[in-house]
Order: C-alpha cells, then sequence, then structure tokens
C-alpha cells in the first residue's frame, strides 16, 4: 500500500488542469467563509469576548464553525437538495415538488448560462475575448420578445422562430465587434464593453416604445410573449417546477458546441486559430473570416441565452433584464474560464455557479447572510483560477504539465 | 506630424461639419420660425445671494441653432483645412458644448405666447460638472496605469470601493479628509491586486481588471446588506459641503460651476495638474512613459520596469479611489449598483483622451455632459429618447478606437506582459 | 577599455548557447564576432551587456571581474550596446531618448531639457554625429535610429561600444557612413565589439575576427583573411554529409518566379529582381549566409509575404500574390523554417498536426464534419512510415522531440499531391540521424519526380543535396552552380561576388 499511498500523494501535488481548479474552489470557499465571519456581528462578538477571558475561545471557534456551516450547508440544501425534505418525500410520496424545487431551480438558472459561457468558450478558444455576451444576450431578448408577442403562430413554428429571433438579435450585436476586428483591427474588448451599455440604453428605448410596450403602461415592461413562444415547464406546467425546455435547448448546444469543436472542419479552424495565429495562416486559414465567425456564434448563442432565459422564466422583459450582477453574459465569461471553454467543463461550471445563485438566496432566506456572497465567491474562484501559479504556489505543487489557462489577450493595440 | 494623426485631425472635422449640419438642420430649420427658447443664468442655490443676475435670455430657435449649427460647421472645416498640430481636442471639446446648447435651445423651444420651460445653464452645468469630476479622476487612475503599460480595466471597481469604503468613514468620522485616505487606501489595494497578479503572475491583465469588477460589486451589494443595513449609522448620508473660494464665485456662470465646488472638485483640478506636469516634464514622467511604450528599452538604461509599473498600478488605483469617494460624497452615501458603468465610461475617456490627462479631461466634460443630460432630458418633455442621448459616450468610443473618427494609439505596451529575460 | 571574457557558457535547458567562450578586446580595437545566426553571438553579447548571467566563466572589465545583475550596472561600468533591434522609444525625441535613465534634471525633477540638448550637441560634435535633438526618433530613417543608438552609449560614457549586426538595417551608403563612425571611435580609444555575418564588412572594419560556431570559438584570424575561408570558417563542417542519389532527370519546369521582388517587414527590398526556375525531378538548393532575402522569398512563394513586383508561377499557373490556401492547394508543400511558430500547433495532438494545412481533405472530413477516424488512421500510417517516436498519435505536439517534430512537418507535407517542395533549414537542429533521414526522404520524392526547392545555410547540405546550386547574396542570386563547383567558388559567390563562377 505504501506505494500507491505515495501514487495517490503524487496526484494531489502535481499540477494539473482539474487540480488547480479544484484548489481554486477551495480557495474561493475559504474566501467566502472569511468574508462571512468578518462581517458577521455575532461572530465577531464571540471573538471579542476572548479578550476578557480565554473561557470564551471555546465559543467562539464554535459559533464560527456554526455560521459558516450554517451558510453552505443552506446554501446547498436550497441549490441541490434537502435530504430531509428528500427522504421525507421519498417515505410518504408526498411533497415531491417541495424536495425537487431547489435542484428544478439551478437547473432553470443554470440553461441560459450555459449557452451563454458556450459562447463565450468558443471566442475564448479562438484567442478573442468576448466580453459582450450580456449585450448580445439582451438585444436577443429583445428581438425575442418581438417574435414572441407580435407575431402570433402555432407553437411549432412560433417557438423555433422566437429563438432564432433571439439568435439573430444577439448576432447583431456580435457582428460589430467582429466586423470592426476584422477590418479596422478594433479591439474586441472595448468595443464589446462599449456595446453592453448602448444595448442596454437600448432595452429601455425599445421597451418604452409602443410596438413593445406592454399596453396601459407606462414603465420599461415589455408585452408578454404568446403561450406559443414560451418555454414551456419540463414537467408540466402542474409539477409546480420552474425548470422548463430551456434545458433541452441548453444541452442541443452543448452537445453542437462539443461537435462544432472536436468535429466540425471550422471549429478545427477556431481552435488552430486561437492555438497560434501565425501556423493558422500559414496553413491556409483565413483569419478575417475566422474573427467574423467568431462573433457570429458567440453572439448567437449569447442571444439564445437572453431568449431561452426571458421564454423560459420571465416570458416578458423589464427594464432589470439582464443588468448589473444578474446579468448572465458577464457571469458568462467566469463561468467560461472557470470550465476551461471546453462544453463540458462549462456544463460543471455553469451548475455550479447557478447553485451558487439559487443556494445564495436560499441562504439569505435562511440565515440572513446576503446571497452577494455567491458573486464574491465565483470571482475568487476564478481569480485564482486565472492566475494558476498562484494556486500552485499556495498548495506547493510539482510542475510537471503544462495545463495553464493560456489566454492571450496582448494589449489594446488598436 | 505623422499620416496617422494629420488623418486624424481630419477625421474630427469631418465629424465635426456633418454634426454640424445635423445640428443646422434636425434642431435649426425643423423647429419652426416662430418657435422661441429661454436660457437662465442664475445659480440655483439664491441663498448664496449671488451679486451678479443675468436676465433670462429668449432666443428664436431656428436662427439661434442654426447660427450654432454652422459655427461647428466652421470648426470643423478650419480643423480639416488648417489640420493643426495643437488644441485638436479643446476645439472638439467646444463643438461638442455648442452641440449641448443647441440641443437645449431645441428641447425647451415653445411657441406660445409665453415660455413655459427654461434651460438653467448654470445648473446644467454645475449637475453635470459632478459626473465630469468622477470620470476625471477614472481617466486619470488610467492615465497613471496604462501610461506605465498595465491596462486598468478595474476602474469601475475602484469607485464602488472607494464610495463604500469613503460612506463609512464619512459616516463614522464625519469627515471626508478621512474618508477620501481610506478610499484612496482601498482603490490602492485594489491596484495592488492587480499589479500582483497581473506583474508577478503574468495572469491576463483583462480578465483580472474584469473579475475584480465582478468581485468588488457583488461584496459591496453583501456588505450593503450584511453591515450597511443593520448598522445604518455607517451610511448616514452626507454630501461634501462646498468650499467657495472668495470673490472667484462672483464670476457670472462659471463661479459657481468651478469655483463653488467641494474639496473633491479641486483635488481633481490639483490631480490633473500634477500629472500632466509629471508626465510630461519630470524625469519620473519620462521614465513612466518609455516603461509603457518599450520596457526592454527601459531595462537596458537601468529602470525597473516592474517597479515603475507597481508603483504607477497602485498610484492610479489611489486615485480611482478618490473617484470613488468623490462620486459618494456628490451623491450623499453609498447605494449597490450606482456607480452603474461609470468606471467603464472613465476608461472611453481616457481613450477618446488619446492617454493624456488634458485629453482625458475634455472628453470627461463631453461625456459628463452627455450622461447628466441623458439623465435629466426628460424634465423638458423632449420628444427624442434621452437614452440615445446616454449612449454618446459609448458610441463615441466604439468610432474612435475603430479609426473612424481618426485613430488613436494607445502607449505601445500597454497590456503586454513584460518578462525579465 | 579592454574587455576579457573567460570561459563564458550558458545553457538554456539541454541547450548549449555558449561553450566555454574566450574573448578579449583591446582598447582601440574592432573586435569582430563572425558566426551565422543561431551560433550564440547574441548570446555571447547579452551575457556581456549584463541581460543575461553567465552559468560558468568570468568577465574583466580592465584586468578586474564584474557580476552585472542588470544592464544598468554594465552600462555605468562603461559598457554601450547598440541593440540589433534598436532599444529606441519611437514617440521620444531623440533627446529623451539619449538622456533616458540618466537625466539632468532641475528642481521638482523637472527635466532640464536645455542641458540634455546640449550635452547631446557636445557629444554629436565630439565624434561627428550629427543629429537633431528634437527630432523624434520613429520619424528618423534607420540609419540615423541607430546613430542615436550609438549617441545614446556615448552620452552614458561608453568606453566599449557593442553593435548586434549594425548593418543588417541599412543601406549601403548608411553602412559606409557607419563604418566611418567606427573607424573615428576606434581612433579616439573606444573598444568595439561588432558582430555580423557579412563577410564583406567584417573585412572592411575589423582589427581582429573571431569566428564562432555552434556556440564554440573556431578560431581568430586577421581581418586580410579571404572571404570565402572566412565563410567556410563559419558554415563548417561537422558532419561530412553523403547523400546517396542518382544523376537528376530534371523534367518541364514547376516553379518559376520571375523578376520578383519582396520587401521585408522594415519595408527594405529583401528579394531584389530574382528569377528562379525549379524543375520537375530536381532539387535546386538555395545557399547563402542567412538573412540574405532567403526567408522572405520563402515567405512569398508561400502566399505569406506580398510580392511587389514580378510573377511566382506554380505548374503554369500564376499564384503571385495567391492566399497561402489558394498556393498549398494548388500542390506547393512548405516546410517553414521557424516550424514552432509557423509550422505546427504545439498544444494540439499529433493527428491533428499531420492534417495541419488539409483539414477539409478527403478522407479527413465531409459535409464540414472531420473523420477524427481517417485522421488517427492517417497519423498512424504516417507514424509508422515516417517513424516518428510518439507514445500515441493523440498526444500533444509539445510532448516529441524537437527531430520528431520535424518529422511531422516532412511527414504532412510529403504525405498529400504536391508538384513543389519548399523546404527551409529542413535539418537545423536535427540530430545526425534524422538529418539523414530527412535527405533520404527529399531525394526520394525528387527520384518521383517532384520539384524541390531547398533554403539552406548549411554549405555541406547545399552541396550534398543540391542538383543545381543557387547562390543568394543581398537579395539577389549571384550565380546558380553545379554542385561540383568548389567550395571556395561557392563562398565568394555567398560572398556577393556575382558570376565568379564563370571565372
Amino acid at each position: 500500500m505504501p506505494e500507491g499511498r505515495r501514487r495517490w500523494w503524487h496526484h494531489l501535488t502535481t499540477q494539473r488542469p482539474w487540480l488547480v481548479t479544484l484548489y481554486a474552489l477551495v480557495l474561493g470557499f475559504v474566501v467566502g467563509a472569511l468574508v462571512i465571519i468578518t462581517t458577521t456581528a455575532s461572530v465577531l462578538d464571540a471573538w471579542r469576548a476572548i479578550f476578557s477571558s480565554w473561557s470564551a475561545l471555546g465559543h467562539a471557534i464554535k459559533l464560527t464553525f456554526d455560521v459558516v456551516g450554517a451558510a453552505y450547508r443552506t446554501m446547498f440544501t436550497g441549490a441541490v437538495v434537502n435530504p430531509r425534505v428528500f427522504w421525507h418525500a421519498v417515505t410518504t410520496g408526498q411533497g415531491w415538488t417541495y424536495a425537487l424545487t431547489p435542484m428544478s431551480e439551478t437547473l432553470t438558472y443554470a440553461a441560459p448560462l450555459i449557452i451563454a459561457s458556450v459562447g463565450v468558450g468558443i471566442a475564448f478558444q479562438t484567442g478573442i475575448f468576448n466580453i459582450g455576451a450580456n449585450g448580445q444576450a439582451i438585444l436577443g431578448g429583445v428581438a425575442g420578445a418581438y417574435a414572441g408577442s407580435l407575431i402570433h403562430l402555432p407553437t411549432f413554428l412560433h417557438l423555433p422562430l422566437t429563438l432564432l429571433a433571439g439568435i439573430l438579435g444577439g448576432v447583431a450585436v456580435g457582428l460589430i465587434p467582429g466586423l470592426l476586428k476584422a477590418y479596422t483591427g478594433a479591439h474586441e474588448v472595448i468595443v464589446t464593453l462599449m456595446l453592453n451599455y448602448v444595448v442596454a440604453a437600448l432595452l429601455i428605448f425599445t421597451l418604452l416604445s409602443t410596438a413593445l410596450q406592454q399596453p396601459g403602461q407606462q414603465n420599461d415592461i415589455s408585452r408578454t410573449i404568446d403561450p406559443s413562444a414560451q418555454l414551456a415547464p419540463l414537467f408540466g406546467a402542474a409539477s409546480g417546477l420552474r425548470v422548463n425546455w430551456g434545458l433541452a435547448v441548453a444541452a442541443l448546444v452543448v452537445v453542437f458546441a462539443w461537435w462544432f469543436l472536436e468535429r466540425s472542419s471550422l471549429g478545427f479552424d477556431f481552435r488552430v486559430t486561437g492555438a497560434n495565429p501565425q501556423a493558422a495562416r500559414a496553413s491556409g486559414i483565413n483569419a478575417r473570416a475566422v474573427i467574423i465567425l467568431v462573433f457570429v456564434i458567440s453572439g448567437g448563442l449569447a442571444g439564445l441565452a437572453g431568449i431561452v432565459q426571458m421564454a423560459g422564466t420571465t416570458h416578458y422583459l423589464d427594464g432589470g433584464f439582464l443588468i448589473g450582477n444578474a446579468g448572465i453574459g458577464f457571469t458568462a465569461i467566469t463561468v467560461a474560464l472557470l470550465g476551461r471553454n471546453r462544453p463540458g467543463g462549462i456544463v460543471w461550471s455553469s451548475l455550479l455557479f447557478a447553485g451558487l445563485g439559487v443556494g445564495g438566496r436560499a441562504m439569505q432566506a435562511a440565515t440572513g447572510i446576503p446571497l452577494d456572497l455567491a458573486t464574491v465567491i465565483q470571482s475568487a474562484v476564478v481569480l485564482f483560477v486565472a492566475t494558476p501559479v498562484l494556486v500552485q504556489e499556495i498548495f506547493r505543487l510539482r510542475h510537471t504539465e503544462a495545463g495553464e489557462v493560456r489566454l492571450a489577450t496582448s494589449g489594446w493595440g488598436s | 506630424m505623422t499620416r496617422v494623426s494629420r488623418l486624424r485631425v481630419r477625421g474630427i472635422g469631418a465629424f465635426n461639419v456633418l454634426l454640424g449640419l445635423a445640428t443646422a438642420l434636425g434642431f435649426g430649420l425643423a423647429s419652426g420660425w416662430k418657435a422661441r427658447s429661454s436660457l437662465t443664468f442664475n445659480p440655483v442655490d439664491l441663498s448664496a445671494s449671488a451679486p451678479w443676475h443675468v436676465g433670462t435670455l429668449t432666443l428664436a430657435t431656428a436662427p439661434a441653432d442654426l447660427v450654432l449649427g454652422l459655427v461647428m460647421v466652421a470648426l470643423g472645416v478650419e480643423l480639416w483645412i488648417r489640420v493643426p498640430t495643437r488644441g485638436v481636442m479643446a476645439r472638439f471639446g467646444g463643438v461638442a458644448v455648442v452641440f449641448f446648447l443647441a440641443l437645449l435651445l431645441w428641447a425647451v423651444r415653445t411657441t406660445g405666447p409665453a415660455p413655459i420651460n427654461f434651460v438653467n445653464v448654470t445648473a446644467v452645468l454645475v449637475g453635470a460638472s459632478a459626473l465630469t469630476m468622477v470620470l476625471i479622476f477614472g481617466s486619470l487612475s488610467g492615465v497613471l496605469c496604462e501610461r506605465a503599460g498595465v491596462v486598468n480595466i478595474a476602474i469601475e471597481g475602484q469607485f464602488i470601493g472607494g464610495a463604500f469604503v469613503g460612506s463609512m468613514v464619512a459616516s463614522t468620522t464625519h469627515d471626508f479628509f478621512f474618508a477620501a485616505i481610506a478610499g484612496g487606501a482601498v482603490g490602492g489595494l485594489l491596484g495592488l491586486i492587480l499589479a500582483f497578479l497581473s506583474l508577478r503572475y503574468l495572469s491576463d491583465q483583462i480578465i483580472v481588471g474584469v473579475v475584480l469588477v465582478t468581485m468588488l460589486s457583488g461584496l459591496s451589494s453583501y456588505l450593503n446588506l450584511q453591515v450597511l443595513t443593520p448598522f445604518p449609522q455607517y451610511n448616514t448620508g452626507n454630501l461634501a459641503p462646498n468650499l467657495p473660494i472668495p470673490l472667484l464665485t462672483k464670476i457670472p456662470v462659471l463661479g459657481p460651476v468651478l469655483f463653488d465646488q467641494t474639496g473633491f472638485f479641486y483635488l481633481m483640478i490639483l490631480l490633473v495638474a500634477v500629472v500632466s506636469f509629471g508626465l510630461f516634464q519630470t524625469r519620473w514622467g519620462l521614465r513612466v512613459r518609455a516603461v509603457g511604450e518599450h520596457p526592454q528599452a527601459a531595462a537596458t538604461v537601468g529602470i525597473r520596469v516592474v517597479g515603475v509599473r507597481y508603483a504607477n498600478v497602485i498610484l492610479g488605483g489611489v486615485v480611482a479611489g478618490f473617484g470613488g469617494v468623490a462620486f459618494m460624497a456628490s451623491q450623499g452615501q453609498f447605494q449597490p449598483g450606482y456607480t452603474s458603468g461609470l468606471g467603464y465610461i472613465a476608461l472611453a475617456a481616457l481613450i477618446f483622451g488619446r492617454w493624456r490627462p488634458s485629453g482625458a479631461v475634455v472628453a470627461s466634460i463631453i461625456f459628463g455632459l452627455s450622461l447628466y443630460l441623458s439623465y435629466n432630458l426628460q424634465t423638458f418633455q423632449v420628444p427624442v429618447s434621452t437614452e440615445v442621448l446616454g449612449m454618446v459616450p459609448y458610441l463615441i468610443t466604439i468610432a474612435v478606437v475603430s479609426g473612424l473618427i481618426g485613430r488613436v494609439r494607445p502607449p505601445a505596451a500597454d497590456g503586454v506582459p513584460y518578462r525579465r529575460d | 577599455m579592454r574587455l576579457e571574457l573567460r570561459g563564458i557558457t550558458k545553457r538554456f535547458g539541454p541547450l548549449t548557447a555558449n561553450d566555454h567562450i574566450d574573448l578579449t578586446v583591446e582598447p582601440g580595437q574592432i573586435h569582430c564576432l563572425l558566426g551565422e545566426n543561431g551560433a550564440g553571438k547574441s548570446t555571447l553579447m547579452n551575457v556581456v551587456f549584463g541581460l543575461l548571467h553567465p552559468d560558468e566563466g568570468e568577465i574583466l572589465v580592465d584586468g578586474v571581474p564584474q557580476r552585472f545583475a542588470n544592464s544598468g550596472e554594465a552600462v555605468r561600468k562603461g559598457i554601450g550596446m547598440v541593440h540589433q533591434h534598436f532599444m529606441l522609444v519611437p514617440v521620444f525625441s531623440v533627446a529623451e531618448n539619449v538622456v533616458l535613465g540618466f537625466e539632468p534634471t532641475r528642481s521638482l525633477g523637472r527635466l532640464d531639457r536645455a542641458r540634455a540638448r546640449e550635452e547631446i550637441r557636445r557629444t554629436s560634435q565630439e565624434f561627428n554625429l550629427e543629429v537633431d535633438p528634437d527630432a523624434i526618433v520613429e520619424n528618423l530613417p534607420v540609419g540615423l535610429q541607430q546613430r542615436v543608438e550609438i549617441l545614446k552609449a556615448l552620452n552614458h560614457d561608453a568606453e566599449l561600444l557593442i553593435l548586434d549586426e549594425p548593418t543588417a538595417v541599412l543601406t549601403p551608403q548608411e553602412i559606409d557612413a557607419l563604418m566611418a563612425i567606427m573607424r573615428s571611435l576606434a581612433a579616439s580609444g573606444k573598444s568595439i565589439l561588432f558582430i555580423s555575418h557579412k563577410l564583406k564588412e567584417v573585412r572592411a572594419v575589423s582589427d581582429v575576427v573571431t569566428v564562432i560556431r555552434q556556440g564554440r570559438v573556431i578560431d581568430q584570424v586577421p581581418p586580410t583573411t579571404d572571404e570565402a575561408t572566412l565563410a567556410s570558417l563559419m558554415v563548417g563542417r561537422d558532419v561530412t554529409l553523403t547523400v546517396a542519389k542518382d544523376a537528376a532527370a530534371p523534367g518541364e519546369p514547376v516553379l518559376r518566379l520571375e523578376d520578383v521582388v519582396v520587401r521585408d517587414d522594415r519595408g527594405l527590398v529583401a528579394v531584389d529582381h530574382v528569377s528562379l526556375s525549379v524543375h520537375a525531378g530536381e532539387i535546386l538548393a538555395l545557399a547563402g549566409v542567412q538573412g540574405n532575402g532567403q526567408t522572405e522569398l520563402v515567405e512569398a512563394v508561400a502566399g505569406m509575404r506580398d510580392v511587389e513586383s514580378g510573377r511566382i508561377t506554380l505548374g503554369g499557373r500564376d499564384i503571385t500574390n495567391a492566399t497561402p490556401r489558394h498556393v498549398l492547394d494548388g500542390g506547393l508543400g512548405h516546410i517553414p523554417e521557424d516550424r514552432q511558430r509557423y509550422g505546427l500547433v504545439m498544444s494540439m495532438t499529433l493527428a491533428d498536426n499531420l492534417v495541419l494545412n488539409t483539414p477539409r481533405r478527403a478522407p479527413f472530413a465531409a459535409r464540414g464534419t472531420r473523420n477524427l477516424g481517417a485522421v488517427r488512421a492517417n497519423a498512424e500510417d504516417l507514424v509508422g512510415r515516417f517513424d516518428i517516436r510518439t507514445t500515441s498519435v493523440e498526444s500533444p505536439l509539445s510532448a516529441l522531440s524537437g527531430g520528431n517534430q520535424q518529422k511531422v512537418i516532412v511527414a504532412r507535407e510529403l504525405s498529400r499531391p504536391l508538384e513543389v517542395l519548399v523546404a527551409a533549414q529542413p535539418t537545423r537542429g536535427l540530430d545526425v540521424g534524422s538529418i539523414e533521414y530527412v535527405h533520404r526522404q527529399i531525394v526520394e520524392q525528387r527520384n518521383e519526380g517532384l520539384a524541390v526547392l531547398i533554403v539552406s545555410s548549411e554549405l555541406d547540405e547545399v552541396m550534398a543535396l543540391g542538383d543545381r546550386i543557387a547562390v543568394m547574396h543581398a537579395g539577389q542570386i549571384t550565380g546558380v552552380v553545379d554542385p561540383s563547383t568548389s567550395r571556395e567558388q561557392i563562398g565568394l559567390l555567398m560572398a556577393g561576388a556575382v558570376g565568379a563562377a564563370d571565372a
């Protein structure tokens, strides 16, 4: 056995991509715990007490673990499953909706996130930083809202048309940085960053326009899209679970992305371009076409994410659609980085980040710790993933495999 | 002058001509000959008992906007023909101000017998100056970082951090001096993190910046609920007091805009002066710019490239932190999400201002005015959407980086990781 | 200044760039370091200048051992370097560049521009190096930029000046001017270490010549040594290459260049009205010291560099300024000089690299979908046929040795239908076994009727492989000769003696 154990230890101390990801996750949750500890009054009071008496130390440690533990436990039960409730459902056959709601919610949030992240990941793999997925997703939602509420068709035509409109909305926004980069060399980071705000303003503009605004409303709320354009709940409206056919769309997207990157000729061109642009050119790949197509695909997927979000959950748009922290387009950047830009990895990281968000809400309800902790953990994880050498140093990993997240954004270079 | 800059100057000239024509036709001729517009100039705060009083100015909208449009055309033609090497940005700023004036005249026009709407020019400028000030802090931060070759896309995060901590410190100490120091320290700390990850570990600067913004917006929302909501005494709301400069405040219009401001405004002016001077007149500035343009060349003469970059990124963080506190002090308290992308507009102002403090000031004035108007134009029942005006800074920036209005050139090594061999 | 190097050794991983180098530069001497690209000259100079630290050996300045932590210290000790890629900030003025790091200041750290200007004027006059202190460097012609570099070193009181390939970027007139400057500097007592691979200049200006090859000092000779001897010392003959091949049976010309002009990255003419034709069933070897336009010529043929004038045809079809895709599909096989950069994707698998430029060809893909089975089968087949040593065809290419990486390119190019093969430095960095293997493959292809253009700066390789040898110098073809021509004759052609072979 010593031989086997040594090998096991060797595995855990040798730098590998998945190991760095794992350790980054651990570090992210440690950061989250530290944030909780330093901002929860009861914990701080308990520690303050040890200045009066050492006997308070035990209590302080216990309370710290209780508070952090409660936070992470409620996060888990809120995002995945509450064993007690689940067991109750299994034994009595009652309360299945209640038992499955956490999972359903996580999957509901994960679906558009997966789609948008796959788009960002494909761009990253081609060496392109699409920071504008959020804007592309918003316009996808807007285009989908037009198609879903102003056209009236049977479901088998209306739903595909709505989704297609969403894709085209995203493509329209994505093409701007694509064409500008291909023909003028404008740096995609600045253009996409700026377009996010242009589109956010455009969203309000369209929501207040007569065509899209909910009749009788003065506020920035759109018409509700027809039921024929909605993504129906996966287990029927009667199930009480919100998880909808958007998840199936996401699954299709993952399969498509896997096929595209691993099996398609165009995807091969993309990967070669991302890995070695000079070799790509020398072997006959048309760089300009690749840049434009990357933005078509990445933007289209972001647009699809936007319409899936809207058609699957709210069924209408308002001024807060994908704004701020909630913007799936921004989360998608971090999800893609965590998932190493591969469809498989992105599925896991999307589930994780969606779970953090959903669980964060449950945590807030149960413990009062604000759900924004989820964002803090997410961004800490990604900072560590983006700095593998730091993780390697913290855990003293042996460096053998060169499997770092390599991203080449070299300056503004306009 | 190189060919590229000539193109840029001509591009700006052409843009001015087009904007002027649009103004003359769209605002001027389309207003109809009966329309009248009224402007007032008195300070809003009459308790200051301004010793001056400028009467309401009522103009015939169409001829006024026609004239303003033609002035813009003339300025554009002058740029196109003379292609001056200096003062291009200032001229562009002038055109932008004229444009906004024309827009305002058009927005408040009435055809009735008596004017219903007024534009208080002084109030508009005072209102916009708060936003402009914050943008200048942000773009100065960008100047410091990017001139040394590090892309600081985390300005927004430094604003948030500065505003949050600034509010806490201002609420507890009731002293904006300490608030500024604390906010600057938080900004500097964020700069240090950016520098550490990107200089020591060569992480991608853009990714680190973007993630830092996400982290700060999450952290500030979290702390807002966890700390500020249960303990509202830490976010009591304080507007920084104005420190009027005697006599100078009495200058009509300009007095209240420039000389009846908070300490942050004067700090901003001081920083603009110091950074402009330091960057272009001193040994420090020469070395910083060398590091941002050609780090290897700097290294061969014994300049410590990484050290210079650390110092500048931290310094830039401090300045952006000041900006956050200044924003908080102009709003009265901290609210999560209320910077709403100002940091990215500051980045845009930096690029539009060609990585120069003076250019950043002009760009920030234009962007600040257009933002302020987009927030406040609703009050005048304008038939155009205010959202369109809000897009202006972003669209201008896209046009600039694409070379549609002449091409800009960032410091050559901006964002490029530096390895010592 | 007297600079002495004793046993300098510098290794990069398994590669020894400098192997116990001894060298002494006397005061007032122009000492030339002659060697091919990759011989280790630049590494040695970076060691002297404090940019790299030697693994062994010591540097003595005027008899005192020195250890430079960085180049700033070397500068303070009186060593100045004019880099091949100028260390000048393009957007700065001449004065700003010259004083950078040693700025005269007034109160508040203000730059004393007047004093800077004065200093420069004084140094300019002293050494007769006229340049406007207020000019912006990027607006100056290259020759003047170099003058600024020299001025910068002199302004920092350099006693020893290292000039790294200083003539590579200059026009003939500028080169003459530089030579004059070098002579006058030496006359005023400065020591000069002059790095070059251009024989004429070396002979014209140096006092003594040290030849290095593969990181080792080969010989120290007087500048009066004739060019052919210098050339052969430089290219060397470490391995006696013998390639068994029958006489060629050349057919129709397949690749034709007519009066082709190509510019390099700096906009200078690199290929100067070159006309060549490569026939089916023959190997045309393009010889020449590196940096004489061969790289640009190959890039132009491969569609990667614009042709300014002239015409390139492949099998009768015009491929002048065609895209790389067009040229590759037209039947051109290309083994690029910098294979890691242009020929391979190190992070992708061996199998993928073997179809890098034919991913859409049957049977590797159909209707936009790749047939990974066929890609894999192709890889298994080529690994066997070309003896590529790997654990799996799915391993990333970075796991393969340099020789095996080169075999991957050779295998890829030779396994698809070709009309012409262009191979630039096809055996550089390979061990003897791999070299022989690659040579055999190339000869086999030629026997089967392929037209082959080999570009090599290894004279032995050129003479062993070529059915005809074209020699390139300064962008021009100085002669096309038979492989039986003597080394000395070819050496002369490499040195630019046009028509020497006819004599």
